[in-house]
């Protein structure tokens, strides 16, 4: 199972960050601070894997988001970066032409498609169509809600 | 009371800040705001609040104080409001803060919820954090759903089974039921869940290993279909359908396969097929290959399709892509010990994976070729592994020259090519190397006899180059220091010899001991180096020059071996030759270090002088003490139990006859270092107790009865010691007629004031019962004066459990040895 999945910026800002193992926060911060460290340093051209402890971490870099995830021993370090790549094109379904902007100000989205991406550090669901019409429907039940309160949720 | 800003807004502002100071002073302010929006209870925009306050907590600042609203907004009606609270949930509360319980009844309303939206929401936060608590109430909830028609909720419900089963294993019973009709789902959400659900209860009960054996044929069934199924727009990746339930399934099977001929034959013919026909072009098709060749290399395959495995896996090794270069080395790496022929098939592509960019690939490559390196390939292998360690980064030098020392042990063709390899390695990575390999080498070059003069002659022209690393210089002060005369009498025979002076050997060696990049373990080997010269070179002086210069030394290791090298030179220069011979070949232990000297007279670093030994001259005055006392008469000088001896230079010139009799157990360490044992006594005196010391033994002196009593009998026999008469060598025998042995033996002399008395260390203090041995110990009284020999002697011993004290007067002294 994946044990978490990070998204930061080239200059190591967080922008979503999914924790799927039960943590105390300095814990948190610690492996986020260390994947940073880890994934900014390393050359352009060489393997995505590294190791860290007992983990294996696969990180790729779309644009200016790195994605980095930790997997377990027994995982298949080349389907993760199939898993990392498939979100990256729900986001892009969702949003169009998806880039860093979006998931700053969007990062609640983010995170609901993530949602039914993945659960528990494991896939839930491997069709694309799926999932988008699943986010879409809630998509559809938030604004019914906000239209009966006729007020912005948020 | 303004509305409070919008998420968005607040995202905008807090990007327009220009310094971490301004950032901070923001989000206080927001903060502030956001907290007395909670405290008056506004429902309408909690939400809202609680996701500006996520998005500051993303930030790194601390947003604790929004753990309640989170569950005040799970408790909410509004969808928004749900969606918002069970993400603030998962990333503001875990299962270490009591709050988190709270959330339960609302999971459990939510599980029954009329929305399948709202109840995959539920779903979603139990799967992910739900405590052990949690999911022990709510996993009849999840029960029941995994049996749902609905394949959007019976896909979350399996997943979040699994995230019960991890949380509280023995619940794992209750979720059997429902898995029964799981694979025959066509949605393939629902069927990639119902594998992984299946994979974890298979990988921790072994009952239901052997129960889901049976869904073998179905999963090959659907793996088979997968693989033969046209075009499916909706699983498409690339050309291959569905990868990731491709994925799991073959991991499934693996598991189910292992240690079972049944399973693993049902599955040969679907391996077989994904591994040939899979696309290889992208990294998905790859994917598979890697997780088919996993799963072939773990059960029981036939030979064909292992090979099958290996080659595929030898294929990625000359892929372009370096992600599955390094899988591949990994997977070899783990298969190199069950099918080695197979894996060294591609020995050649691994060795050139060596000289790749990547520093996973490379340290992968160095481990994997460390794996197979045999007696076969030992030549060629090692030269690329040196050439390797030249050019490596200092991360792997460490660990490959350890990998090359074990490799040249283990597989060296020849002396000369093991000496020459590790001559390579240590001007290469010399202070790389460990620091055990330093005496590890030392005892290989003194085992090479006849490579001495090659060896010490390669080690003196890298000293020549260079001194800086520490282990390269150490093993060769220690080759000059005991080859030294091989390298200058230019005896050379592999090579071409060089010509060098005694001055210049010892100009090296000095340049060592004042460097300033010798550290001080260096420092102590040159020293000792230029004290072992001393017997085989003829410049004496100079030596003696630099050693009493030493003495000084703000160094205390170094000055205390400079000090008692110069009393070497003083006082015991007679028994400079023999402590400073050339060592001895050592035998190997299973410790990796000398068990046995095999011949005598090995250099004891700990010298014999007085400083070693002073500790052991405390506990037999407090004994010469107790005597005293109970002499009375102050006439007696106590005993001094050194092993100094006192005689002239021509005695000592006897000592050392009498030594290459002597067969020794025990002896020094093969290292120089600073480590002395301080418990060993120089062997050199050990031996003499148990033998005549001298040549003549003197004839005539009969022995005598010291004492008899209880069953205890002492005998004294003599020796006169020729070139100084007044030195009368006793030996004690002590045997014990009893039926029980006499343990902690001890026997104390002393004598009148006009003596001198030393007492050597008994050959034990066991006295054997019924005479079956003896114990045997050296006295030496010096008689300048020629007086009558008395002696009072202590017996102290246990003897049936209970300690047993004695005196006892000897006056009954044949006169031939005093007089």
């Amino acid at each position: 199972m994946m044990h978490f999945l990070l998204l930061f910026s080239r200059q190591g800002k967080l922008r979503l960050q999914k924790w799927f193992l039960p943590l105390p926060e300095r814990e948190r911060k610690k492996i986020v601070k260390d994947m940073t460290t880890m994934v900014l340093a390393r050359k352009p051209r060489t393997c995505n894997f590294l190791h860290w402890k007992d983990l294996k971490i696969v990180y790729k870099r779309y644009a200016s988001l790195y994605f980095c995830c930790g997997l377990e021993s027994q995982d298949n370090e080349l389907l993760a970066l199939e898993i990392l790549h498939r979100y990256v094109e729900l986001l892009d379904k969702y949003f169009g032409n998806v880039c860093e902007l979006d998931i700053i100000f969007n990062f609640e989205k983010a995170y609901f498609i993530l949602d039914e991406f993945l659960m528990g550090g494991e896939i839930q669901e491997t069709s694309k169509q799926s999932i988008a019409k699943s986010v879409e429907a809630s998509d559809m039940l938030q604004e019914t809600m906000e239209e009966y309160m006729s007020k912005p949720a948020f | 009371m303004p509305a409070p800003i919008r998420l968005r807004e607040l995202i905008r502002t807090i990007r327009t800040a220009r310094t971490q100071a301004e950032e901070r002073e923001m989000i206080q302010k927001e903060c502030a705001a956001i907290r007395s929006s909670f405290r008056e209870e506004d429902n309408t925009y909690r939400c809202r609040n609680v996701a500006k306050l996520l998005y500051m907590h993303m930030l790194g600042y601390p947003a604790h104080f929004g753990q309640l609203e989170c569950l005040k907004l799970i408790a909410s009606q509004k969808f928004t409001d749900k969606r918002i609270g069970y993400l603030g949930a998962m990333l503001l509360l875990d299962e270490r803060q009591d709050v988190h319980l709270l959330m339960t009844n609302c999971i459990k309303n939510d599980l029954n919820h009329s929305t399948q939206y709202v109840q995959g929401l539920a779903l979603c936060t139990l799967g992910c954090m739900g405590s052990s608590e949690m999911c022990r109430d709510l996993a009849g909830e999840v029960e029941k759903l995994l049996k749902t028609s609905n394949s959007y909720l019976r896909k979350k419900a399996a997943l979040c089974a699994v995230h019960v089963i991890r949380k509280v294993p023995e619940l794992m019973e209750m979720f059997l039921p429902a898995t029964k009709n799981l694979l025959s789902e066509k949605n393939h959400g629902v069927l990639h869940t119902s594998v992984v659900l299946l994979t974890e209860m298979c990988e921790r009960s072994p009952d239901m290993l052997s129960h889901f054996r049976k869904l073998v044929p179905q999963l090959v069934r659907i793996l088979k279909n997968l693989i033969m199924s046209g075009y499916s727009p909706e699983h498409d990746v690339s050309g291959i359908s569905d990868p990731f339930l491709q994925v799991r399934i073959l991991r499934l099977l693996r598991i189910l396969g292992k240690g079972d001929d049944d399973s693993s034959e049902a599955m040969n013919d679907i391996l077989a097929q994904v591994a040939t026909n899979t696309e290889t072009s992208k990294n998905v098709g790859n994917a598979i290959l890697y997780e088919t060749v996993l799963t072939i290399m773990d059960i029981k395959s036939e030979s064909g399709l292992r090979v099958l495995a290996i080659n595929i896996l030898g294929r990625f090794l000359l892929n372009n892509d370096k992600n599955i270069r390094y899988v591949a080395l990994t997977s070899l790496l783990k298969t190199v010990q069950t099918d080695h022929n197979a894996v060294q098939r591609h020995r050649s592509t691994i060795v050139d994976c060596l000289k790749d960019l990547d520093v996973s690939i490379k340290r992968r490559a160095m481990e994997l070729s460390f794996a197979l390196v045999n007696g076969n390939n030992i030549r060629g292998m090692m030269k690329e592994l040196l050439y390797f360690l030249d050019s490596c980064d200092p991360e792997f030098k460490a660990d490959c020259a350890s990998g090359i020392f074990l490799a040249a042990e283990k597989y060296a063709p020849s002396k000369r090519w093991h000496i020459d390899t590790i001559m390579r390695v240590l001007t290469t990575a010399g202070s790389y190397v460990r620091d055990d390999s330093v005496p590890n080498l030392i005892q290989l070059i003194t085992n090479s006899v006849e490579m001495h003069a090659y060896t010490v002659q390669r080690l003196y022209k890298a000293l020549l180059d260079d001194i800086s690393q520490q282990p390269l210089v150490q093993v060769a002060s220690w080759c000059i220091g005991e080859y030294g005369d091989l390298l200058v009498s230019g005896q050379c025979e592999e090579e071409e010899p060089i010509q060098v002076t005694e001055d210049e050997v010892l100009d090296v060696l000095e340049g060592l001991l004042v460097s300033n990049l010798s550290t001080p373990v260096t420092r102590g080997y040159s020293l000792t180096a230029i004290m072992k010269l001393s017997t085989r070179f003829s410049s004496v002086n100079r030596i003696k020059k630099v050693v009493s210069i030493y003495g000084s030394s703000i160094d205390v290791e170094l000055q205390q071996r400079a000090v008692e090298y110069n009393a070497l030179f003083k006082k015991y220069d007679h028994m400079r030759p023999a402590l400073l011979e050339r060592m001895p070949i050592m035998e190997k232990t299973a410790t990796n270090g000398p068990a046995e000297i095999v011949q005598t007279n090995g250099e004891t670093e700990s010298t014999i002088l007085d400083t070693k030994h002073l500790p052991s001259i405390t506990q037999p005055a407090s004994q010469a003490n107790d005597l005293l006392d109970l002499l009375g008469g102050n006439d007696v000088v106590p005993v001094i139990q050194t092993t100094v001896p006192t005689k002239p230079a021509s005695a000592g010139g006897e000592l050392l006859d009498l030594l290459g009799d002597l067969s020794l157990t025990g002896g020094p360490t093969p290292t120089p270092a600073p480590s002395v044992p301080m418990s060993q006594p120089p062997f050199l005196l050990d031996g003499l107790t148990s033998q005549p010391l001298f040549n003549d033994i003197a004839a005539g002196i009969p022995p005598m009865t010291a004492y008899n009593k209880n069953g205890l009998k002492i005998e004294f026999t003599f020796e006169r010691s020729n070139p100084n008469p007044n030195i009368a060598v006793i030996t004690i025998h002590a045997t014990n007629s009893t039926e029980v042995d006499m343990t902690e033996f001890v026997f104390q002399a002393a004598v009148p004031k006009t003596f001198q008395l030393q007492l050597l260390s008994p050959s034990s203090n066991v006295v054997p019962a019924l005479n079956q041995g003896s114990v045997t110990q050296v006295i030496r009284v010096l008689n300048p004066q020629k007086q009558q020999l008395r002696m009072r002697i202590k017996l102290t011993y246990t003897h049936k459990g209970s300690p047993v004290q004695d005196l006892a007067e000897v006056n009954n002294f044949p006169p031939q040895s005093w007089q």
